[in-house]
This record gives structure tokens, sequence and C-alpha cells, in this order.
């Protein structure tokens, strides 16, 4: 009798200590993505985010001044300056330097070098350089100096500022925010009504044929949507079509244009020459739906399912309609589920950018979503990645709200169906 | 009705071409191409300039899948008017399907007129249409230079080297720096889900400078099979680059696992890791920050062989706008492509190369670029890049994945065996 209440099972810190490593390794490419998101580019392709946070050893190349801003003392020409300010960098130690990619540890930190034609360059520990030439230096670069150099670790907020606010990105971020927002609500409130529903058919009416649809249904779950996305498109077409043959007269050449519009169509608003555009929010609605349906009917049913049958009994003796029993009794009980599906829909279309492409993104440049608008930031060639991390933890900030105001219902909801 | 809107498209055009600017304002124009990011808001300066001469509307949506999204939206009946191929291959392939329609009437003639090599960019954007007939669909606007090996003249500088003219003179100067103990060439394949690209850009190069270009042309069409010993022989003359632990930095292993992006960073290094890179004339937009081109770093032409006799081929790419959805407003935007302002609209600013002989030099951005632009007005041969106009399979498919196993260590003649196959079996 090991496990009487009061007394804690010997093994526990086993316990413990796996609960936490589960936890590390779950959290070390977060934190990763994390410190990467204030690195640049550059040094994300130089080190890793590891060494991002200690003082480094590097070798690195900082431009003198341009001549331009040289000066006559005492008969020389001098350019003067600290190497880590011109290049905008945090000041480091510099330990060796040289001033040819051949020989880049040639002189100590304050030494002088020997430039030739009676040029001198002195390179102090702390960055300060001293360029001196009997002649005027021409040309409009400055020389180049090969640092070895300890510096301290470096970070930004410049992605943040590219992401948010950089150039158009605020509109178009902003734009897209909205745009996500709403495909995302539609798309969770709507597959929830039509589950909840059917779902209580399903779990408490009788009638022919239900097992063979619950069994259809789960069926259902494991058909991959890529295979319906054209299919659906060109049913979304075919809607269309059919629409404007109902609400008036389509032009000859472009099913999808009224020539003429009927009754129907002008209480839709629509006028001779309009054209339905078969991408849109409606259209990225119906197939989020559908495509969160089959998941949403069997974690709810089974949820349903396991409440208790006497309540519904009782209800039914006392004279109530299937319709008040679903209202009255079965929906409050089934919040946990419900709220759970809620999260996972949503979580689900807000980082969708596949079923966005196909559905609603068209070429009008209205249309456009978060996902969409970071895959743009990446530039054409992709090589703007530094951005990548960036872009995630800007994304991930309105999952993560939700998440955490909802996340009680989560697990009582994971559990859904699963214990009794 | 289909050809009354031609006929009617037509007169337009002739109009519009008679009172230039003419107004189309509160028409949309929708565009998709593959520019995002940086490029996308330098097509946007040129589309503004339409929009201003004409006060239409224009909308432009880039896409990074650019390729599927087109055929997504061809097929679903949503296709913008204009769409922005990166490649012929594609375009070619929509016509076929009577997903474009062909440009305005006189187009042909205008670019055979004022396009340096014109036929061939009539050849390049006139496939079969629906019913088999031959048409222009496709108009190129921008161009991009591939027979570039881009160095930091000042690393040449400390080491004394000279820029190389022929292509003796740059396997002499490969070995002589690895004479010195440095590393020649930065080389990287790795490009996502199409790595292996990049090196059929430099057997393509190899190809037009071991043959004549009516090899090219043949091989190109699979007259000339892939494995034929003249391919796999310039296949073979990338190899003596790329397969080669002194030649390469990191050792000829790391060329298939290195991006093509991070590749030239090498040369940028200090020390250098290496002292060329041959790559297209967009590269630099992945040196890091602040580099300025022609100071910080310089290209030369990858150049030819001078025992051979073979001219000065240069390898190249465009991007061909097409009509995907035919209306007044998108007619009108092909001839406002013909204007040298809607070329010099781009040229002001990066990475923008063109054959259009009636521009303004001087506008070019950068001296850099008006350099590129000179190879390309000089060049004796221009080739399109090869893999773009092979079938899809091949061109993007086991011509890639077989350039990996190559720079892997697999024999070219082995290589090129499967890759011929896998071109057999698409027949």
């Amino acid at each position: 009798m090991d496990n009487i209440a009061g007394k804690k099972p010997a093994l526990i810190w086993v316990t413990h200590l796996s609960v936490l490593l589960l936890v590390l390794l779950w959290l070390f490419p977060t934190v990763g993505l994390f410190v990467s998101s204030f690195r640049s580019a550059d040094q994300i392709a130089s080190s890793g985010w590891w060494k991002a946070l200690f003082p480094q050893v590097q070798n690195t190349m900082i431009r003198t001044a341009a001549p331009a801003t040289q000066q006559m003392i005492d008969g020389n020409y001098v350019i003067e300056g600290n190497l880590f300010a011109e290049d905008g960098s945090k000041p480091g130690t510099i330990s060796v330097w040289g001033t040819s990619s051949r020989a880049i540890d040639a002189y100590q930190a304050g030494e002088t070098a020997d430039m030739g034609e009676d040029g001198r360059l002195t390179v102090e520990e702390n960055g300060d350089y001293r360029l001196v030439n009997g002649t005027e230096f021409s040309g409009s670069r400055g020389e180049r100096v090969f640092l070895t150099a300890k510096t301290p670790p470096s970070f930004s907020f410049d992605n943040y500022r590219t992401v948010l606010f950089a150039g158009q990105a605020t509109d178009k971020m902003g734009k897209a925010f909205i745009n996500t927002f709403t495909v995302t609500i539609p798309a969770t409130v709507i597959p929830i009504l039509i589950a909840a529903f059917a779902a209580y058919a399903l779990a408490w009416m009788d009638f022919r044929g239900r097992a063979f649809l619950i069994a259809v249904i789960v069926g259902l779950l494991v058909v991959p949507l890529q295979l319906a996305l054209i299919p659906l498109l060109s049913f979304h077409g075919s809607v269309v079509e059919w629409f404007v043959a109902l609400a008036g007269t389509p032009m000859e050449g472009n099913a999808r244009r009224f020539a003429e519009v009927g009754a129907l169509g002008r209480m839709f608003g629509f006028e001779p020459g309009d054209t339905i555009n078969s991408k849109g929010y409606l259209g990225v609605w119906a197939a989020h739906t559908g495509f969160g349906l089959p998941l949403a009917i069997y974690l709810l049913r089974n949820y349903m399912v396991g409440l208790p049958k006497d309540i519904i009994e009782n209800a039914r003796v006392d004279g109530a309609t299937d319709f008040q029993i679903f209202t009255k009794i079965i929906l409050p009980l089934s919040f946990p589920a419900l709220a759970s599906f809620a999260i996972f829909q949503f979580l689900w279309t807000w980082n969708d950018l596949l079923v966005a492409l196909v559905f609603l993104i068209d070429s009008s440049g209205d249309t456009t979503v978060m996902t969409r608008q970071i895959v743009e930031l990446l530039g054409t060639r992709g090589g703007n990645w530094e951005i990548l991390a960036t872009a995630a933890f800007v994304s991930i900030a309105v999952p993560l709200t939700v998440f955490f105001f909802m996340q009680k219902y989560l697990v009582r909801g994971l559990l859904a169906g699963s214990v009794k | 009705m289909k050809k009354t809107l031609y006929s009617g498209a037509a007169l337009l055009a002739l109009v519009a071409g008679a009172a230039q600017a003419q107004d189309l304002s509160g028409q949309q124009l929708t565009i998709a191409g593959p520019w995002i990011g940086a490029d996308q808001e330098m097509v946007e300066q040129v589309l503004a300039v339409f929009e201003e001469k004409t006060g239409a509307d224009v909308r432009y949506v880039g896409s990074d899948s650019f390729e599927q999204q087109i055929v997504i939206d061809a097929e679903a009946g949503s296709a913008p008017n204009i769409a922005v191929f990166p490649q012929p291959g594609l375009a070619a392939d929509m016509a076929k399907r009577g997903f474009l329609s062909p440009l305005p009437e006189g187009t042909e003639q205008w670019v055979l007129d004022n396009y340096a090599a014109g036929q061939s960019w009539v050849d390049l954007g006139s496939y079969a249409g629906p019913d088999g007939n031959k048409a222009l669909y496709g108009f190129f606007y921008k161009v991009d230079l591939k027979s570039l090996v881009w160095y930091v003249p000042e690393n040449f500088e400390d080491a004394g080297y000279e820029v190389p003219t022929t292509m003796e003179e740059l396997k002499a100067l490969t070995e002589q720096i690895v004479a010195d103990g440095e590393t020649p060439w930065c080389i990287g394949l790795g490009s996502g889900g199409a790595t292996g690209w990049p090196a059929t850009d430099w057997v393509e190069d190899m190809m037009l400078r071991t043959q004549p270009p009516e090899v090219y042309d043949g091989w190109v069409s699979n007259e000339v099979k892939f494995d034929d010993p003249r391919v796999v022989a310039a296949i073979d003359e990338f190899g003596w680059f790329a397969r080669n632990d002194a030649f390469v930095s990191g050792g000829a292993g790391a060329v298939a696992s290195t991006d093509f992006r991070d590749s030239p960073k090498g040369l940028f290094t200090s020390p250098p890791q290496c002292y060329m890179h041959r790559q297209a004339s967009f590269i630099p937009a992945f040196f890091p920050e602040g580099t300025v081109v022609g100071e910080d770093a310089d290209f030369f032409y990858f150049p030819a062989y001078a025992e051979k006799d073979l001219g000065q081929p240069v390898l190249g790419a465009g991007t061909l706008w097409a009509i995907t959805s035919a209306s007044p407003v998108a007619d009108a935007f092909i001839e406002f492509l013909e204007t040298p302002e809607a070329h010099e609209a781009w040229m002001s600013q990066k990475g923008f190369l063109t054959p259009h002989k009636g521009v303004d030099k001087s506008k070019f951005g950068d001296p850099t670029t008006a350099a590129m632009n000179e190879i390309l007005l000089g060049a004796t041969t221009f080739r399109f890049d090869g893999s773009d106009l092979m079938p899809g399979g091949v061109g993007a498919g086991s011509f890639w994945t077989g350039m990996v196993d190559y720079a892997g260590g697999e024999p070219a003649a082995d290589v090129a065996k499967s890759i011929q196959e896998s071109w057999d079996a698409l027949k």
C-alpha cells in the first residue's frame, strides 16, 4: 500500500524531473526563435543564437571614415574616429588587426601600420583610429580595417520595426490583421453552430441510419483537405454562375458577369456589368466550415453522449421538446467541449495560409491575411528570413491571448468523451 | 464574340497608339506576379506611371508560389488581367490550355524592331494556342543576366589577382588561388524545394562555352539527348570547379548543402572564405547589409574559352507578361510596356536589365546595372535559361536533383542517363 492518501509516491521526483525536462524540450526552440527575432540577418548567418547571449570574439571588417572627412593637422592629412562608431556596432575590445585580407592579424592593438606611400594607421584597443598621410586621401570609400575583437551581445528591435512599421508594412499588416479576424471569427462560429445541432441529433435523437452517419463522419476525418481544394473552388465557381443566371442574365463569354440584373439581383445590390468573384470571404468561410465540421461533430457528439441520461429523460417526461432540451440543458452543459473546439478551430484558421490562398486571396490586393503578409515580407527569393522569427512572434500574439484566456476549457475539452 | 472583342481591342490599340495616353479612369487592371517584398515596391513604381498616364486603377498582387497560384486562379475563372511569368514553360502550357489571350496586333513587329536580338524574344514569347496556331502571347520585360562572376575587388588587390578575360585564365586563377593557400570559389546549391538549380545555370553556361548555340538549342528541346557525350562533358566542366575539395569553400561536400542565399557571404568574411562566386544579376540582394556594389563587390563576365572561338555567349532569364483575362485596359498596358518610360521607371531603381534599344541609358540607377546591360547588349549569343525551357519534370525536377547527386559524387554519365530517362518517361 504505497499509495495511501497523504503519502507521496516514492518516485515523485522522477515525475517532476521528467515534466521539467519535457517543458525545457518544448521551450528550447521557442527561446531560440525569440532570441533570433532580435538579431540582424548578418548576425543570424554568422553565429547561432546560443552564442548571441555572451560576448564573443569575432573577425570583422570595418571601414574608416571616407576621405571626405579628412582634416589638415600639422601639415598632414588626418582621418580620425572610432571604428565601432563608424560601423554603428557596439564597442568591443580589439586584440589584433590588419589592413589586408591576407594578413588580418598583422598588428597588435595600439601598434601603427605602415600603409605605404607615407601613410600610417594606428588602431587602439577601444577602436579609436588615426590615419595619417602626407598627401591628400582620395576615393570615396574609407580604408578597410580587419579586426579581431571581443564584442558584447547586441540586440535590436529592427526586425520588429520592419514587420510592424516599415514603409507600407503598417498599412498592409493592419489590413491583414483585420482581414484575418474577418476570416477566423465566422469560420469559428459557423461550424460550432452547425456541429452543436448535428452532435445533439447524433447523440440523443433516434433515427434510422444514425450509426452509419456517425461512421461516415468519422471516416471524413481522414480525408485530406488538400484533395478537395481545387474541386471545391470550381464548385464555388459554378455556384456563382448559377446565381448570376438566377438573379439576372449573364454576359456572353463571361458567365460570372451580369448583362442584366433581375429582381433578385437588385435585392443584393448588383448592377449590370458587375462581376462576382468566385473567391471571397463567403467562399473561405464555407471552406473552413466544411473542413472543420467532421472533427467538430465528432468531438461534440462524444461529449454530449457522456452527459447523464436521466436529466434528458426527465426533461422529456416533463414535456420538453428536443429544441428546448438542446438549448436549455445540452448547450450549457457542453460549454467546455464547445470552447475547446472553438480554440482548435480558431488556432487553425488563424495560422492557415493554404485555404486562404485558394479561396480568398485574389488579384485585387484587398484580400490578404497575416500569414500571407509574412510570406510576402520574406522577399521574392526568400532572402529576408531574419524577419521570420519576428513575424512568428507577432502573429502568435493573438492565439496566445486566446489560449491563456480559455486554457481551462482546452484541457477539459481535450478529455471530452475519453473519461466518463 | 471573342473575335469581335479582339478586333475591337486591336482597334482600340491602334487608337491608343495614335493618341498615346488614353483615358481609362475608373477601370480596374489586376496584375499577378512573382515579385514580393522590395521587388513589389519597385514594380508598383512602374505601375504608378501607367496609373498616372491613364487614370486606370492598377492592382498588383505578388506571390512566392506564383506558378501554382496562377493555375488555380485560371482554373477558378478568377484570373487577373495580366500575369507576369518568371519562365516561358508555364506560359506556353497555359496558352495551350486557352488561359492566355494573344497580345495586341503589332506587338510582334514592335519587339522585332526595338529589342536587341528581337527574333529570339519573339520566339521565346510565341506559343501554340488551344487551336494549335502559333501566336505571340508573352511580352518580355525585365531580364536577368546569369553569366556573371562576383568578387571583392579589394581582396583581388590585396592578393594581386587580375580579373580573368578567358576561361583559360579563370582556371589558371583558380589554381593560383589554391597554390596561395586560399579557397577560390563559393558555391551553394541549396534552395529549399528547388535545391540544385544554381548548378543547372553552371551547366548551361558551360554548354554555351563548349558547344555552338545550335547544340544548346538541341539539348533544350531534347534533340540532343541529355546523356550525349557533349552534355556530359559540360557537366564535367562544372565538376572541375565544384567537385574539387580545394576549389570550393567548405569542400565539395558542402556544395549541395549550402544555401545559395548564404553562399555569397563567404566573399565578405574576414578573412575571405572564397574569392569568386558565379551567380545571376539578382544576387547583390543577398550580400551583407551595407555592401556597395561597384565598390565593395563587383562582377566580371563569366568568360568563354579563347581557343574554342564561340564568341561571347550570355545566359539569361526574364519575366514575360501575358494577358490572362482580356480587356481593353490590359491591351493598353501592353502598349505601355512598349514605351521607354515603362523600362526607365524600373531602370532608375535596382536590378533591372532590358533588351529595349530605345531607352535612355543614363537613367540606370547605378553604374553596375548599366555595365551588366552592356554585357547583355554586347552578347554574340544570348540563350535563355535552358532548365526553364525544358519540361517541368526535367527542368524543375530531375535536372535539379540530378545536379545534387552529381555534386554529391555520382559520375556525370550516370546522372545524365537518369535525367534522360526521366525525360523519356514524360513523353
